[in-house]
């Protein structure tokens, strides 16, 4: 029976940046109705403009909060410019638009940056603490730390603030939020702001906890979207109990003879499942 | 948009033109017979993976065109048609053809597995459902890999790499190309004689409306999973051509992505025509060699597709063919016009 | 911007490297006639994988920079080499169709300075139905080794992990019991490149494990504590440069820099690595070498070094592949000299390649041959190199693989007097 602590305490952190991007698209499904298949590749050029500030010598701080500010205005701007051009087309086109949204800027990545051995260092990489037998650094901890912030300040948000009242509005009509003078379009690109912040930190994490590459955190995108499915893109506290059982489970299952080098087909397994235990409601709508 | 069949999207007016259509059919078998001799090795080679690509985009089309359904695991199921292709060719020697039958077959069974969660929903949840069912294949095929000539279920060969055997017909590229464009043009065949017939029908009152299909006493169930099976069966097919052509396939060539690509090729083309998987298979392979061959970074495909799915859900909906549709008919009303003011 | 940095790291790390600057001497080319060649050019090709998960092209390039000078300096008796380089974006398919456009179309005689994970499985067929001879830079998967028409000048990464291992054991004598190899899950490529490491150290009474991963999984952290709950004295991370910075950082995570022995093969020896993988491994990893380190400052390596700095790009790397590709080329080149210029055509040469049985440079630790075998792997010994201050620093003793499968090769070796 092999000792599963360090491997609980390694999947956590992973767990945390899924639920950083899961948060990120069922906000903004809620408030847009759109599946963000692209919020992978934000995150990614997130990495990608923070590494290249601190390479050229740049403050590490600077860096972050500039390739925050990247990941928001590209993604505000596809929420501006491009997506309500498909706002009368069905769910799934729009997905597929944010699908070639991911395609452009993966292409764009790989040209400019390429794929070499990197890796994003913060300074909170070499200060760690040690919990059941593991050395945990603070990046780790912060990640899981924000993951729970995060998921607590949207839910606050879209409770409490007017802006979160309109989000809400117009994840229940659109039309009729419109009638009653929500600006649509001010609340849409707020929306596409707050996912766009989300999917950055969760990049800039996963560039750091593992490595900086356009396909590898452009794909990353796919356990986010297992985890949004488990909350039925409504839920968020579902999201994150979602986020957090893919990312256990698949780094428990590391040590586990056979099956272990399967491991990766966990994300898979929950949404599939997912979708099945809710098709089992009569409630459930499915399109 | 919902409306078209491959029927009624020909830019071809098959009724009134009975000669225009042999003339058609005619071309076509002096193409066949004339193209691969005077292509460079290069571009034979280029060529079999468009055609193969081609039937692979023609399944992704047929889903999408006939039921309006999205699958992105189709490129997953490339790979398992090839993996059942290599396998039963190296373990048992029989001709290619048995082979590349039992992987689409293979494909199609797996493909009706994966068009279940069909059954009850569509839209975005069978398309995220598909996606993961691709990212599931991904994992099975690059944990067990392609089969090389070895023994054992799995066919992993510890000596050298054995190549799968090519067809009696077609052993050189030249042949093989000319076999695979008989395969791919059976493949339309296979696809016209359902769109035509009874599932055709069948198929377009499902898309219209699942209520007003079941009143009419349309066996939904039945229907949707054949559509299914038979868009495996043309991937599986595709797989079998492609495996075919290189000899063998690489764990590494069936990712997600791959299925993501096809699709949005599949839109860019045309998915309502019969040019646009032909469009699709062309983007997915020959413009990439293009791109190569004048040593420009494949990376610009990359962003080339993006953008062209872009402008195809927004501007085009009906994908290059449409656009090419287009043209003709500009291009036959200013000859019509010329005509009538000319005597 | 990718290209100053590893601009900047050359320049600085050749200045560093050969101080003295003895390779700005003319490089020695073929017959170093000084006169440009203008005879009927000679097709070559070589096929590398440039776009893809990794820019794998530095041997290719450093056989374009020596055929350059070639053709500089009389050319192959007076007629030039047309090298043509082509991409196979890590695609078996696309490898397969840049193949026949070298072979068929170009009608080239002898593939040079190869390198690519999926060209030898892909092209294996074609090269044997052809009879075209491939003199590989770098042969990476198995396939790479077990076919007659295909003779790389590295070692490959089984030979590299095995040397690896044993590098480290003969460090700490005694010390070292259980070995785990990490190595991606790729066919013919994983369990087989580090099947000959664990082979040795249960030979020495040992244990070893292998675990293998998907590159597709982001979990590094993961497969180092899979590693490490095989309680293991030392770990060669056997993958690809770019998969093996993120298994550096989940180890240096958990501190176990000070626990384990950290080694890996010829595929980590790249001048961006010490650098990608930070100040924490200073001094703490061994990285293996399939030839001799770069500053051996032996009349060879120097000509390498003046070869590229004369005819190749400055951004191309100066690494092991790039020395694999000089000699790759240089090899085919000298050979094609011995040859009457009016009758190479690739089944003359490639039977000429056949005959190479013994070639000598001073970059490999023996001697180099082709031979008639139906398998190559000439080259089995090599030093190894030490990660220090930002740098690689070499240790200047060969190590001669002790892996059990190369018994073949020896027993060739015998036959045609390059082994005793």
């Amino acid at each position: 029976m092999p000792d599963f602590t360090p491997f609980l305490v390694a999947g956590l952190a992973t767990a945390a940046t899924y639920v950083l991007s899961g948060v990120g698209i069922v906000v903004l499904y809620r408030a847009s109705g759109v599946v963000n298949f692209a919020q992978g590749a934000v995150g990614a050029l997130a990495a990608f403009t923070s590494w290249s500030i601190v390479e050229r010598g740049g403050p590490a701080e600077l860096s972050w909060i500039a390739g925050i500010a990247a990941a928001a205005a590209i993604s505000f701007f596809y929420g501006r410019a491009i997506a309500p051009r498909l706002a009368y087309s069905d769910p799934v086109m729009r997905a597929v638009a944010t699908l070639s949204f991911a395609l452009i800027l993966l292409g764009f990545m790989g040209y400019v940056w390429g794929e070499a051995p990197r890796r994003l260092r913060l300074p909170t990489d070499t200060m760690s603490f040690e919990l059941l037998g593991v050395r945990i650094t603070m990046t780790r901890a912060i990640a899981f730390g924000l993951g729970l912030l995060a998921t607590a300040a949207v839910m606050v948000f879209l409770a409490c603030s007017r802006l979160g009242l309109q989000m809400r509005a117009l994840a229940s009509s659109r039309e009729l939020s419109a009638m009653l003078g929500v600006r649509v379009f001010r609340v849409d690109g707020w929306a596409w702001v707050i996912s766009g912040v989300l999917a950055g930190v969760s990049g800039i994490l996963l560039a750091d906890l593992q490595r900086l590459s356009g396909q590898a955190l452009t794909f990353a995108v796919i356990p986010a979207i297992a985890a949004s499915v488990v909350g039925r893109f409504a839920s968020l506290p579902a999201t994150v109990a979602g986020g957090l059982a893919i990312g256990v489970c698949e780094a428990l299952l590391t040590p586990v003879p056979i099956v272990g080098p399967f491991r990766t087909a966990v994300p898979f397994l929950f949404a599939v499942g997912a979708m099945f235990w809710m098709q089992r409601r009569i409630a459930f709508v499915y399109r | 948009m919902a409306d078209q069949s491959l029927e009624v999207a020909s830019p071809i007016p098959t009724a009134r033109l009975p000669l225009g259509v042999a003339a058609l059919y005619a071309a076509a078998l002096v193409g066949l017979y004339l193209l691969p001799a005077a292509l460079s090795d290069y571009w034979l080679r280029t060529l079999i993976s468009v055609s193969a690509l081609t039937v692979a985009s023609l399944s992704v089309s047929l889903l999408f065109a006939q039921l309006g359904m999205v699958s992105l695991a189709q490129f997953g199921l490339l790979g398992v048609g090839g993996w059942f292709a290599l396998r039963i060719s190296h373990g048992l020697g029989v001709p290619f053809e048995l082979a590349l039958l039992t992987g689409g077959v293979a494909a199609a069974l797996v493909g009706l597995v994966i068009g279940l969660p069909a059954l009850r929903m569509r839209g975005l949840y069978l398309a995220i459902i598909t996606l993961m069912m691709a990212g599931a294949i991904q994992v099975l095929i690059s944990a067990f890999g392609f089969p090389d000539g070895g023994s054992g279920i799995l066919g992993k060969s510890t000596g050298t790499r054995v190549m799968m055997a090519r067809p009696f017909l077609a052993q050189n590229d030249e042949a093989y190309l000319r076999y695979a464009l008989v395969i791919a043009g059976l493949c339309y065949g296979l696809v016209l004689l359902h769109v035509r017939g009874r599932p055709g029908r069948a198929w377009a009152m499902i898309r219209r409306s699942e209520v007003c299909a079941f009143a009419g006493g349309v066996n939904i169930v039945a229907y949707k999973v054949w559509a299914f099976a038979l868009a495996g069966f043309l991937a599986g097919i595709a797989g079998g051509l492609l495996a075919g052509g290189v000899g063998q396939l690489d764990a590494s060539a069936f990712p997600a992505s791959q299925s993501i690509m096809l699709f949005a090729l599949t839109i860019v083309g045309g998915a309502y025509s019969w040019i646009g998987p032909i469009v699709a298979g062309l983007l997915l392979r020959a413009f990439p060699a293009l791109l190569n061959d004048f040593r420009v970074d494949g990376n610009i495909a990359t962003m080339v597709f993006g953008i062209g799915l872009l402008h195809a859900l927004i501007t085009a909906p009906h994908g290059v063919a449409g656009q090419l549709r287009d043209l003709v008919g500009t291009v036959r009303r200013l000859l019509g016009g010329k005509r009538k003011a000319g005597p | 911007m990718k290209f100053k940095i590893s601009m900047a790291m050359v320049t600085g790390l050749l200045a560093a490297c050969v101080g003295n600057a003895a390779y700005a001497a003319d490089p020695k080319c073929g017959a170093s006639t000084g006169t440009a060649a203008a005879g009927e050019p000679i097709v070559i090709g070589g096929i590398v994988s440039v776009t893809g998960p990794d820019n794998f092209s530095s041997s290719g390039l450093a056989a374009a920079a020596y055929f350059k000078c070639l053709n500089a300096n009389g050319g192959v008796n007076g007629r030039p080499v047309k090298y043509q380089l082509e991409d196979d974006a890590w695609n078996p398919e696309q490898s397969s169709q840049v193949a026949v456009k070298l072979i068929r179309d170009q009608k080239a005689v002898a593939l040079v300075g190869n390198m690519s994970f999926v060209d030898c499985g892909a092209n294996q067929g074609i090269y044997e139905k052809e009879d075209i001879m491939v003199i590989a830079g770098v042969g990476v998967p198995r396939d790479c080794f077990f076919q007659k028409n295909y003779a790389p000048t590295n070692a490959g990464p089984r030979v590299s992990n095995t040397k690896a291992v044993m590098d480290v054991a003969q460090s700490y004598p005694g010390k070292i019991k259980r070995v785990v190899c990490i190595a991606p899950n790729i066919p013919n490529l994983g369990e087989w490149s580090c099947t000959g490491a664990v082979a040795w150290i249960k030979k020495q009474g040992g244990d070893g494990k292998i675990i293998t991963f998907d590159p597709g999984s982001l979990d590094a952290t993961s497969v180092v504590l899979e590693a490490m709950a095989f309680k293991p004295d030392v770990i060669s991370v056997g993958t690809p440069k770019g998969l093996a910075v993120p298994i550096f950082a989940a180890a240096e995570e958990q501190g176990l820099a000070d626990k384990v022995h950290f080694t890996g093969p010829a595929s980590l020896y790249n001048l961006d690595f010490p650098r990608a993988i930070g100040k924490y491994w200073d001094g703490k990893v061994t990285v293996d070498m399939e030839l001799k380190a770069a500053d051996a400052a032996t009349p060879d390596m120097q000509n390498w070094l003046a070869v590229m700095e004369k005819y190749g790009q400055a951004s191309d790397p100066r690494d092991t592949f790039s020395q694999a590709g000089y000699l790759a080329a240089r090899v085919t080149a000298e050979t094609l000299m011995k040859m009457d210029a009016a009758k190479i055509d690739r089944r003359s040469v490639t039977a000429a390649l056949r005959n190479i049985k013994r070639f000598e440079s001073d970059m490999w630790c023996s001697p180099w041959y082709v031979g008639d075998g139906s398998r190559h792997n000439a080259n089995h010994a090599g030093p190894v190199s030490l990660v220090k201050d930002g740098k690689l620093v070499p240790k200047q003793v060969c190590i001669e693989s002790e892996d059990p499968e190369l018994d073949d090769v020896h027993a060739y070796e015998k036959t045609i007097g390059i082994a005793k």
